[in-house]
């Protein structure tokens, strides 16, 4: 049975905006194009269109904005964002990104001015309204924070700019077009095998054809040169996958065994139990919410899935370790679950994003219900209960590596990521590695392809045979069937997206496919 | 914090500054890294965060072994095992030149710390004789991590803005985001020749330019024939078209002819042909190690 299909269009803003921000491929120029005009449109007085399609946004909501009946007390919301909370796409989810990701870079305007104006007038609508947004209450010091809190990014980069400036001698077009590549935008990760060049000369569409079609791996025609040894006996039959890597250095293959197997090891580390029955007051329910928002965080904000995938992580990791050695009456209330979610997205993005976002960026996504020191408060909590160690393997990166090695194509890989990110959201998968889930959703994406069943490759480079991950898959089908609601459809609308190759709309398989 | 006394200053960091102190009850020596939080701040900063993450799980002995976190109100305190000088400071105090089996035995600690944390996903990003600390016992271990970080396969793109100038590899000053274990293996080589050269810096240049140019002085002018992809990286330029001067053994008189064929290994502009730490500690110039360094396992 094929699930209801949700909106599979984010609401739009600004259709320029919207379909740039989606469609397109952040690049540099275009970020500074950005940059500027929210520069221009500061200075200048404002001629708004009288109709600005973001006017009745709202820039954040809290993690359970819409659902604010499900239980009584709600954290902090008002009548407005529970409104607003059921229209799922935020303003900042659009203009935080293009304030965000504005790189420290070199001025790369040349070329695609069509393309620059386009999103030019896209991004001074986006912050008009904004600016009206904020307008509208200006004294809120929750606004006035998260104001300062994108003023001071931009200070920041710009200064940052002119540095770099400074020390490039040159510009030219060549590095706008190496930047588009460089630059790991949120869709980049959807299409991170293809080449630099590809990313530019092509659109977005030529591109997924492509990769529709071509494997994963695009090094089969460089050079090998045999020079160094393997040090892991690949049985007969399986492809050395690392071997025939070995002089792409970015898959750093000389280590990637030594690397996975080590993160394998490192699991028993990370175990998370069944905390909600030491817990009051908190349910699976308000748990996948939190999640969803996360999800929603991620996407805004731009973030890697490594970032998202820690994050939730830490929530769980906290959750378990703190409901066991704290008192009952110290353990997390649900007021402050998004505060969890929150400090643990704000850790995570420091681990691993080049440019975080600041911490106001955090605050105001939580809609002003907590205080910068609650923040940082919690901040310490987490990382003292996580005794710091940050460095938890994560489904998502085993996922691309069993993808890769299986030569699986982006599409599979694509919905094997859907599989697994639907799966953040239930608790009642919580107990399994994280290798396994892995295993286990890119089995389900190979079913749901019809791309043939488990194979030796996979069992060897994975560890696990069928048996092994079947009861998990069974499992993660499941939550795959389940009845979509609207309060948690982030990550299918996400996953509904042609960037995401539609993989949210693949037909269900039953259970009894993946038993065969 | 009363558990430790603190004795004298020892340095700056990347973030804060390193105390020598004296644990009160077992009167061990260690060295304290404080790092200030302040309340207007962005909560512990993202370098102290990634230092402290990835020295607890690489528990080495080539590196730098952190013992506890302390927490208070307004700091951080960062409790490290001390070492008594770094390999900077080792060389200042050098009389005439630095003994060969010495160069030997640092290389290959440096290369075994090195391999240990790429082989746990770490890149150190700042190597140098400044962060490589030496004790009494000869032994070497890579510290300050605040510019390390985990990295995923296959790699992203990560900060351009690492590594101290005169250790930088060609492809990080051409402005490369995309880089690997190679970025510390360039700096290793540099070090290596630093080391057998008794602590002249092998490319002190003055800024990118000049920096390249040295390196391209030295090596050749890099090309699309030798380095595939070199002039699509952000910030290439063309410069003068050295050829190889081929004339290391005038730039390492002392090396021996081995030594100088794992420091070409090393120093070798395109990233995707470095050798990699675990080749480097399996190559001949180390046949005739100490055994008592070579099997010094952690």
């Amino acid at each position: 049975m094929a699930p209801t299909r949700l909106a599979s269009k984010p609401i739009g803003v600004n259709e320029n905006l919207n379909g740039i921000m989606t469609h397109g491929i952040t690049t540099r120029s275009k970020q500074l194009a950005t940059l500027k005009s929210y520069k221009d449109s500061l200075k200048a007085p404002n001629k708004r269109k009288a109709d600005s399609p973001l006017k009745d946004m709202t820039a954040k909501r809290a993690a359970f904005g819409d659902i604010t009946n499900a239980f009584n007390k709600s954290t902090a919301n008002n009548d407005k964002d529970k409104v607003m909370g059921m229209k799922k796409v935020t303003v900042e989810s659009k203009l935080l990104p293009i304030l965000k990701s504005v790189k420290p870079q070199t001025a790369a305007v040349n070329g695609k001015a069509s393309k620059t104006k386009q999103l030019q007038k896209a991004a001074s609508n986006a912050i008009e309204s904004v600016q009206k947004h904020f307008a509208k209450d200006p004294p809120k010091l929750v606004a006035t924070r998260a104001q300062n809190g994108i003023l001071k990014n931009i200070d920041k980069k710009e200064k940052s700019l002119i540095k770099e400036n400074q020390n490039q001698s040159q510009s030219s077009a060549k590095s706008a077009r190496s930047d588009a590549s460089g630059e790991p935008s949120l869709y980049m990760t959807a299409l991170e095998n293809m080449s630099p060049n590809d990313a530019t000369k092509e659109g977005y569409k030529v591109i997924s054809e492509k990769l529709d079609k071509v494997n994963l791996d695009d090094t089969a025609n460089r050079s090998l040169d045999e020079e160094t040894g393997t040090p892991h006996e690949v049985p007969d039959g399986v492809p050395d996958f690392d071997k025939e890597n070995w002089n792409d250095a970015f898959q750093v293959s000389n280590y990637a065994m030594d690397i996975f197997n080590y993160l394998k090891n490192r699991e028993r580390l990370f175990l998370i139990d069944d905390y909600l029955v030491r817990m009051k007051g908190i349910t699976s329910w308000m748990r996948a919410l939190l999640v969803d928002w996360m999800v929603e965080v991620q996407e805004s904000f731009e973030l890697n899935h490594e970032t998202l995938y820690l994050a939730v992580k830490l929530v769980d990791l906290y959750l378990t370790r703190s409901s066991k050695t704290q008192p009952e009456k110290e353990h997390l209330t649900k007021e402050e679950l998004q505060l969890l979610g929150a400090s643990a997205l704000f850790i995570a993005s420091k681990f691993d994003e080049r440019i975080p976002p600041l911490v106001d960026d955090f605050l105001y996504i939580c809609d002003g219900a907590y205080t910068l020191s609650q923040l940082l408060k919690m901040e310490m909590t987490i990382l003292r209960v996580v005794d710091f160690d940050l460095g938890i393997p994560l489904s998502y990166r085993f996922l691309r590596r069993y993808a890769r090695c299986a030569r699986v194509s982006m599409p599979t890989l694509t919905l094997a990521r859907f599989v697994l990110e639907q799966c953040l959201l239930e608790y009642g998968l919580l107990n399994h590695s994280d290798s396994k889930m892995a295993a286990a959703a890119l089995y389900i994406a190979l079913r749901m392809k019809s791309l043939g069943s488990w194979t030796p490759t996979l069992q060897y480079y994975t560890g696990y045979t069928l048996k092994d991950i079947l009861p998990i898959a069974l499992e993660q089908n499941a939550t795959l069937h389940k009845k979509p609601k609207s309060a948690i459809s982030t990550v299918r609308n996400k996953y509904s997206h042609t960037i995401f190759f539609e993989v949210a709309k693949v037909p269900l398989i039953d259970d009894s496919v993946l038993g065969s | 914090m009363q558990k430790y006394e603190k004795l004298e200053k020892i340095g700056e960091g990347t973030y804060g500054t390193v105390f020598k102190a004296k644990n009160k009850e077992t009167h061990e020596i260690v060295a304290l890294k404080r790092v200030r939080l302040d309340d207007d701040d962005e909560g512990v900063p993202s370098s102290a965060l990634r230092e402290i993450c990835l020295l607890k799980e690489l528990k080495h002995k080539n590196i730098v072994r952190l013992y506890d976190v302390l927490h208070s109100e307004k700091k951080l305190t960062l409790v490290f095992e001390h070492c008594d000088q770094d390999l900077k400071k080792y060389f200042d105090s050098l009389n005439g030149e630095i003994d060969l089996d010495v160069v030997k035995s640092f290389m290959y600690q440096l290369l075994r710390g090195l391999a240990f944390c790429h082989s746990h996903n770490v890149l150190h990003r700042d190597l140098k004789p400044q962060n490589l600390l030496i004790n009494k016992n000869g032994e070497l271990k890579l510290a300050d991590f605040g510019l390390a970080r985990a990295f995923g396969i296959p790699v992203k793109c990560y900060s351009a803005e690492v590594v101290t100038l005169w250790y930088r590899p060609p492809d990080v000053l051409f402005g490369a985001k995309l880089y690997t274990t190679s970025i510390d293996m360039w700096s290793a080589g540099c070090i290596f020749a630093e080391l057998a050269n008794s602590g002249r810096p092998l490319f002190p240049g003055s800024d990118v330019d000049d920096q390249l140019k040295r390196i391209f002085k030295l090596l050749g002018t890099p090309n699309e024939d030798t380095w595939a992809g070199v002039t699509q990286l952000p910030d290439y330029k063309p410069l003068a078209a050295y050829q190889p001067s081929l004339g290391l053994a005038q730039v390492v008189p002392r090396l021996p002819a081995r030594g100088r064929d794992l420091l070409t290994r090393l120093l070798t502009c395109n990233p995707a042909l470095r050798m990699p730490a675990d080749d480097a500690m399996a190559h001949a110039y180390f046949h005739d190690l100490n055994p008592s360094v070579k099997n010094d396992r952690c």
